[in-house]
């Protein structure tokens, strides 16, 4: 046999540099990069036209710490993830189950279901902000018609202007429009179960809610654990739904830790760049914890 | 009649900055003199925000910005322009970015000029204007383009406010005229309110410009956001004593819901839809009224707590020199073609703006209707946004002032004062 040259050799060896090179490469401009210019721009004295006047040490964090609303900012932001995520879990669980039983109807059905996915946040936002709208929105006028609303334009038609309704219905939009992901997700988990564990767990004689909770559910973990984790990222980071509807008014009061730091940035952009680098560690945190309860590494690898 | 028009003006929306990207970096280099050491043509590069309604509309800033660059050309031809309009959600960010690029403009016209002064970006204006023309501007105006003492904005536009009432309204209820005094407000509005108007007062204290009916209304009580001797003075007992009486207002449904969410675009399309009896606006707000539907209304001086107010809240936007490309000849040939030509009337008939030169003012004294607003223009009344701390008070103004009207007024604005007088 003829010895390869060395030549050869090292082109083999770093011939899988081609395939994931490019990756790397993106990863790390796409990536990397913004997060090591974000915990950067954290340290610095930056004016608010962006033009950075040196270093700032740990007074960004030490202001934003301090920032009276701050407390209430972060301990709204998991609740909001921990609602809206729970909520739309549990509702498409069982808008998956009824997506996988045979109905007349059913095709229509899966695709309307696409719909909330299919139109933009911003502009799902804006929809519900005009249907709530305490002079002419549609929801309004039916409640009045409805004799449940004394007047239009009253306090109690206005309910996005308080914390304690707005609330409520910024969780209610933003599962609007997560169910149509998490719903598909779980239902090509459910269309991964085989139908002999059923047919066996039949001949075993166990009860529908049993064989839910015994195979349904252990066998869906997988998907589950995917689009909860998905889910988490994305509410967490959520920032349309409550701009658009309600500015994280009134006051600070309807605002999440992606909305405070959009204010901060009006103000001072070192702030809101820690702000962004305390958001992104609460993501890791949460993820990290997630993954934890879900012991995932049993059953996703 | 002076005295009768309060005025407030904003113009339009908030604004700092503008630049665009595009274009330009091979003429630079070293500027001004390598250009002009060539003989050849200097191209200025100007960024400016639209005040129309986009880039396609009628009055998009585009075509007035061509009309007036046209003409400069014609009458400079060793002088090019190249003008970027931007409109004024987007324009700060990415005057921004081009400021972080390192992309300057020769000329910038925005909401802001303030921000730049810090970062050494700008011309002096005396060395970009000349004296002729910085005398016709208006002193109290030119004022504000001050910072430590050395004038870097120059004044672009202004406008005024002023209490605009639904006629058709005021008659239903059986008001006969538009009030001058808090307490008569408040007989009026509850009139409106037993006619069945949902709002008698509208009252946007909302994330979009809470500042400014905020201003319009401690002025109406001796206040305001700074005391005489220059002091942040937000918490003062004339501004928590405004708030209250506002809450009081609140408390009695006399006003828009929940005040502190409603952006002032929101209410002004309330009045022009009829659901509102009073509301602050000004010459901008006209044509949004009248494009939905709403003509007969009155306009009237802004009522303070125990008589109109004697000044107006005066808004103005500015345009200023960028020093990097060097070009502060042919800047100077710019602007003072700029503010000798027609253009402030032009801005003023398109845009409903009003001029910041004693000339323009002059121009424009034959039109009825924006009379009252130009005499009270020379004694306006100004936003501290020379202080460094007003870009921060301000976010914290518009983000959290209206819970005043809900919460405990001295312990809202204490917040805010706090906020002003940190660090």
């Amino acid at each position: 046999m003829q010895q390869t040259s060395p030549l050869t050799r090292a082109a083999r060896a770093l011939a899988p540099l081609a395939w994931t090179g490019p990756a790397v490469v993106l990863i790390a401009v796409v990536v990397v990069w913004p997060v090591v210019e974000m915990i950067k721009s954290s340290f610095q004295k930056i004016s608010r036209f962006g033009v950075v006047q040196g270093p700032n040490g740990m007074a960004n964090y030490t202001k934003l710490f301090e920032e009276p609303d701050f407390p209430g900012v972060m301990a709204r932001s998991v609740i909001w993830v921990v609602a809206v995520v729970a909520v739309t879990i549990l509702l498409s669980l069982g808008l998956a189950q009824l997506f996988n039983q045979r109905f007349p109807g059913r095709r229509l059905a899966r695709w309307a279901m696409i719909a909330p996915w299919a139109a933009s946040v911003l502009m799902t936002g804006i929809i519900f902000k005009w249907m709530l709208d305490p002079e002419v929105g549609l929801l309004n006028v039916v409640r009045r018609d409805l004799g449940l609303l004394d007047a239009l334009g009253s306090t109690e038609a206005d309910q996005l202007g308080q914390a304690s309704t707005a609330m409520p219905w910024l969780i209610a939009v933003a599962v609007f429009v997560s169910l149509p992901f998490t719903t598909y997700a779980l239902l090509a988990g459910l269309s991964t179960i085989p139908a002999e564990v059923y047919e066996a767990a039949k001949t075993d004689g166990a009860s529908r809610l049993r064989t839910y909770w015994s195979i349904t559910l252990p066998l869906l973990r997988p998907a589950l654990i995917v689009a909860t984790l998905i889910n988490v990222m994305n509410v967490f980071n959520n920032f349309p739904i409550i701009w658009v509807m309600t500015h994280g008014q009134p006051g600070y009061s309807t605002a999440t830790s992606t909305i405070f730091m959009f204010i901060l940035k009006g103000s001072d952009i070192g702030e809101s760049a820690a702000m962004s680098v305390v958001n992104f560690g609460m993501v890791i945190v949460l993820v990290a914890i997630f993954l934890k309860v879900s012991k995932w590494k049993n059953e996703v690898s | 009649m002076s005295k009768r028009i309060a005025g407030v003006v904003t113009l339009g929306v908030a604004a700092a900055l503008a630049l665009s990207a595009c274009g330009g970096e091979s003429g630079g280099g070293d500027g001004g003199g390598a250009d002009k050491a060539a003989g050849g043509s200097v191209t200025l590069k100007l960024v400016a925000a639209d005040y129309g309604d986009g880039p396609t509309a009628d009055n998009s800033g585009d075509k007035f910005w061509k009309g007036v660059v046209d003409e400069f050309q014609a009458a400079n031809p060793g002088i090019k322009v190249d003008v970027q309009v931007i409109n004024w959600n987007d324009i700060d960010t990415q005057v921004a970015t081009m400021v972080q690029n390192g992309q300057m403009p020769d000329i910038l016209q925005t909401g802001d000029y303030s921000g730049f002064v810090k970062d050494g970006l700008l011309y002096k204006v005396d060395e970009v204007l000349s004296p002729n023309t910085r005398s016709d501007l208006l002193e109290k105006f030119a004022e504000f383009g001050k910072v430590d003492g050395a004038a870097y904005g120059i004044p672009f536009v202004s406008s005024a406010r002023a209490l605009f009432y639904n006629k058709d309204l005021f008659t239903k209820a059986g008001v006969s005229e538009p009030p001058k005094t808090w307490d008569e407000l408040k007989a009026a509005a509850e009139k409106l309110k037993k006619a069945g108007v949902t709002q008698p007062f509208g009252l946007p204290l909302g994330q979009e410009e809470a500042q400014g009916e905020s201003f319009l209304w401690f002025m109406g009580n001796g206040g305001g956001y700074k005391d005489a001797s220059g002091q942040w003075a937000i918490d003062s007992a004339q501004n928590v004593e405004t708030f209250a009486f506002l809450k009081d207002l609140h408390a009695a449904g006399l006003t828009t819901p929940n005040p502190g969410t409603k952006d002032r675009k929101t209410v002004w399309e309330d009045f022009a839809a009829g659901k509102v009896g009073m509301v602050n606006g000004g010459p901008m707000s006209m044509p949004i009224f009248e494009k939905g539907g709403l003509t007969n209304y009155g306009v009237a001086p802004i009522p303070g707590k125990g008589g109109p107010l004697d000044t107006t809240l005066g808004v103005e936007d500015w345009i200023m020199a960028f020093n990097k490309n060097g070009h502060q000849e042919e800047i100077k040939k710019f602007f003072d073609f700029f503010y000798a030509s027609s253009a402030a009337q032009k801005i003023s008939d398109t845009y409903k703006l009003l001029p910041v030169t004693k000339s323009g003012i002059e121009k424009l004294s034959g039109d009825e209707k924006l009379k009252p607003f130009l005499d009270a223009l020379p004694n306006a009344t100004f936003y501290p946004f020379t202080d460094p701390k007003w870009s921060e008070v301000n976010t914290q103004i518009k983000q959290t002032i209206g819970g005043a009207v809900t919460g405990d007024p001295a312990k809202v604005l204490g917040a805010i004062q706090k906020v002003a007088t940190a660090g």
